[in-house]
């Protein structure tokens, strides 16, 4: 492909760049998610840890939690972002504009692949193994990957027509964060409202990703089921929209 | 065979009524049921064609489309209506530096640049000590582009857009940058790679270049081709009007 090594650059670019003026570099890929999940831990470890069913851990749950739900509301609100801040080259010289959220969702997989180094510490540190189905991670990431580029795509064409929608992401974003079991326990929610969290197709990839590492979770088919369709549906929707719309969007910029 | 080829390219834009799209205004104004947009005709009927080797200038007053053709052959903004046919690797010689970014060193800069551009990251690792030494910015290549002088960095983003020669040439100006001395030689290599056999697509308000340069010259007035023939016609005509 003609623009792989573009995107290589562009993933580059997207997991130093944050961090080039800092001391430790990129080693805040490896602290950041460490840090938020002591705190997190810290607050709330009284509360839910005891709620959590056999053998599970709340370390580890809360932490893959936090990683994965960075990994998402990251890709998705830099990838949304990418198109219109990288507006004055799209107008000046020919590359196909998906390359930008598409590699803004390929850097966030590399960096949630990175924080599972620090997620086997403390999975280690509180008593659990890694699982033998450790590998289907890989599976986890690709899918929230196309999830999350999908979502970027679409939104990338609406944060160039209407100013105010990256407001309501945000407030969207965080909404979602709290109807996934991130930091609590699903059991201790009423059984109407573990519906409606089931729902949530997040609750999926977070099941899969949290039984699939350290087996600290319960996972069902439909769990397979609505991660695998919801990540193809929304690469299809973002990639139809982004076609449809685009010679008129870029006009705008 | 032609390299570029226009065939009744219309570019129409749709113009906000209001400064600023915003869902909130989207809402209000379906609710009251109110047009918000107006279609605002930036070209309308282009064709000509480019041969390989030949100039082309582009005259007329801002707000004519000059810029929106550039866009168009660049493959950048579709045409509403009518097709743009371009063959081959298109070099962009369009507010050079685009992409350019201040955290990133300048070896990296040229690099990323280049990808931009299309060109073999493999080749252009090679080519970038050569690159920064024509722009004169040798020892200044590993440190991140804010350190850089604004001329430095002209100077970088020129010779890096033309270190390869390209089968299809835009150019926005005959750009010369940086001091006197660079001036002469970029305007020199500039002038080598207009004149080295690229179909060229020339957007100038220098009379003297056109005339210099130029096979054929489109004066273009509000969008529509008013003139294409020869250079010599058609900017006697735009001088008399």
């Amino acid at each position: 492909m003609k623009y792989a090594q573009l995107i290589r650059l562009l993933v580059g670019r997207e997991l130093t760049l944050r961090y080039k003026r800092s001391v430790i570099g990129i080693g805040w890929t490896l602290l950041n998610p460490m840090l938020t999940s002591f705190v997190l831990w810290v607050v709330f470890s009284f509360v839910f840890a005891s709620r959590l069913p056999g053998t599970q851990q709340y370390a580890p749950y809360l932490m893959a939690g936090i990683l994965l739900m960075t990994f998402f509301s990251q890709g998705v609100t830099i990838s949304a972002e990418s198109i219109a801040n990288n507006g004055p080259v799209l107008t000046k010289i020919y590359v196909p504009p998906q390359v930008f959220p598409i590699s803004t969702a390929l850097a966030g997989l590399v960096n949630f692949f990175i924080g599972m180094i620090p997620l086997t510490l403390v999975c280690l540190i509180s008593g659990q193994s890694v699982a033998w189905t450790m590998p289907l991670v890989l599976v986890v990431g690709v899918c929230l990957a196309l999830l999350t580029a999908g979502i970027g795509l679409t939104l990338s064409i609406m944060y160039i027509r209407f100013d105010d929608s990256r407001n309501i992401v945000n407030v969207f974003l965080m909404i979602l964060m709290y109807f996934t079991p991130v930091f609590y326990p699903i059991s201790i929610l009423s059984e109407r409202l573990q519906t409606i969290i089931s729902y949530n197709p997040l609750t999926s990839y977070l099941d899969v990703f949290r039984w699939a590492f350290s087996n600290n979770a319960t996972v069902t088919l439909f769990d397979w089921g609505y991660m695998l369709s919801t990540s193809l549906i929304s690469i299809a929707i973002g990639t139809y929209v982004f076609k449809k719309y685009w010679p008129r969007t870029v006009a705008m910029l | 065979m032609a390299v570029i080829e226009l065939k009744n390219v219309n570019v129409t834009y749709r113009v906000l009524m209001n400064k600023s799209g915003s869902l909130k205004e989207l809402f209000r104004d379906a609710i009251k049921g109110k047009a918000r947009v107006v279609d605002y005709v930036a070209l309308q009927d282009i064709s000509f064609t480019v041969e390989k080797g030949e100039v082309v200038a582009i005259l007329g007053r801002n707000g004519a489309g000059k810029s929106t053709l550039l866009k168009v052959l660049a493959g950048v903004l579709p045409p509403t209506k009518g097709t743009s046919k371009v063959d081959g690797k298109i070099a962009p010689m369009i507010e050079l530096g685009a992409g350019f970014h201040p955290e990133m060193t300048g070896a990296e800069n040229v690099l990323f640049y280049s990808a931009l551009m299309g060109r073999d990251v493999k080749r252009v690792k090679e080519r970038t000590p050569a690159i920064g030494e024509w722009a004169g910015v040798s020892d200044h290549m590993d440190f991140p582009l804010r350190t850089f002088s604004s001329g430095m960095v002209a100077r970088l983003a020129f010779a890096t857009a033309t270190d390869e020669q390209a089968e299809v040439l835009l150019v926005d100006e005959v750009l010369s940058v940086g001091d006197a001395d660079f001036q002469e030689k970029s305007k020199a290599r500039m002038h080598q790679l207009i004149t080295s056999g690229a179909a060229v697509v020339l957007v100038s308000h220098d009379m003297r270049a056109v005339l210099e340069l130029a096979t054929k010259a489109v004066w273009l007035e509000n969008g529509h081709a008013k003139m294409i023939g020869n250079p010599e016609e058609v900017v006697a005509a735009y001088e008399a009007n």
